[in-house]
């Protein structure tokens, strides 16, 4: 019984910290950060087997993070306000060459993760050749080039 | 700033549709979150969730003959340890009696050192320390807990009202 407990209350718990921590703790930013996800998956497992790494406990925590993933993956496709409230929604940050400053501070961002974005995905040098940025749900940011006239 | 009036919140359409009022919501959840998480923190570095200046207690008997060092906050599955003090007649067994619910809530790990005599005794156990030339005698103790929530253990002496020292396990 524990173990549907503890991988539940886990599962919740780490939905909640993610949910705070915002878009940009899950995309893969600098090492440190993958680092950081790294030693966190750890500390979860700890948690979540105890001291009984038996097939079983192993068994049944998984069944129930894909149980609880699988059925949560359903509730959002009957209802938008849950698929809002779980995943959530992109964010423009960059419109027609103008940074969005107020939606870039609100994200947690600064103009150095725009550029990178941009430059990596799209090869654009200044931010007036940016069409579109957005800050996906999975925190990305996708960059839309501006077609010269 | 006026928030209604500043361009930025306004909701777009192309490329994406957006809901700013919403997600003005997500990012003041995101903030006050950020708090909370510092105020788990804090209270974690004070003792909280064991092991700190406000989880460390120590009690002791009326008649001061038995002092004991413990942890008010145990987390499940994790050991502390636990001190006892008995004193008594000089260079001659000393009992004490460890009972309520501290069995049902811990289990001991190691016991230094060892006593001279254990019996069991209804919901605890009795045990015999021999004490030193000054008639003090020290038990140190390691406990795991095991159970969840409150527990009220009992710790007395032959002559003794008996200590009652309430300890909670989180899971």
């Amino acid at each position: 019984m524990d173990s549907v407990l503890r991988a539940a209350a886990m599962y919740v718990a780490l939905m909640i910290l993610f949910k705070i921590a915002g878009r940009r703790s899950l995309a893969e930013l600098t090492t440190f950060d993958f680092v950081l996800l790294m030693i966190i998956g750890e500390a979860t497992q700890q948690a979540l087997l105890g001291d009984d790494f038996s097939l079983t406990n192993s068994i049944v925590v998984i069944v129930t993070l894909i149980a609880l993933d699988v059925g949560f993956s359903l509730l959002k496709r009957r209802s938008s306000i849950v698929s809002r409230l779980i995943d959530g929604e992109p964010t423009i940050l960059v419109e027609n060459g103008k940074i969005l400053q107020e939606r870039l501070r609100h994200a947690r961002l600064i103009e150095a993760d725009l550029m990178e974005a941009a430059r990596s995905s799209q090869g654009i040098e200044t931010v007036e050749e940016i069409k579109f940025a957005i800050l996906e749900r999975n925190g990305k940011i996708s960059v839309i080039r501006r077609e010269d006239n | 700033m006026d928030k209604s009036q500043h361009t930025d919140y306004q909701s777009r359409t192309f490329p994406v549709r957006e809901d700013m009022p919403y997600q003005l919501k997500v990012w003041r959840f995101e903030r006050w979150g950020w708090y909370a998480l510092v105020v788990v923190v804090l209270m974690a570095l004070l003792g909280l969730f064991s092991r700190g200046p406000l989880s460390v207690r120590e009690a002791q008997s009326f008649d001061r003959k038995i002092t004991v060092h413990y942890e008010i906050f145990h987390r499940n599955g994790s050991t502390n340890p636990m001190k006892i003090v008995v004193n008594g007649q000089e260079s001659a067994p000393v009992a004490l009696e460890l009972s309520g619910d501290f069995f049902d809530g811990f289990s001991i790990e190691s016991m230094q050192p060892e006593p001279v005599k254990v019996v069991s005794a209804g919901q605890g156990i009795r045990l015999w320390l021999q004490t030193d030339p000054q008639g003090q005698a020290t038990l140190y103790l390691m406990l795991r807990g095991d159970g969840l929530g409150g527990y009220s253990s009992r710790v007395s002496g032959p002559s003794s009202p008996p200590l009652i020292l309430t300890q909670y396990i989180l899971p």
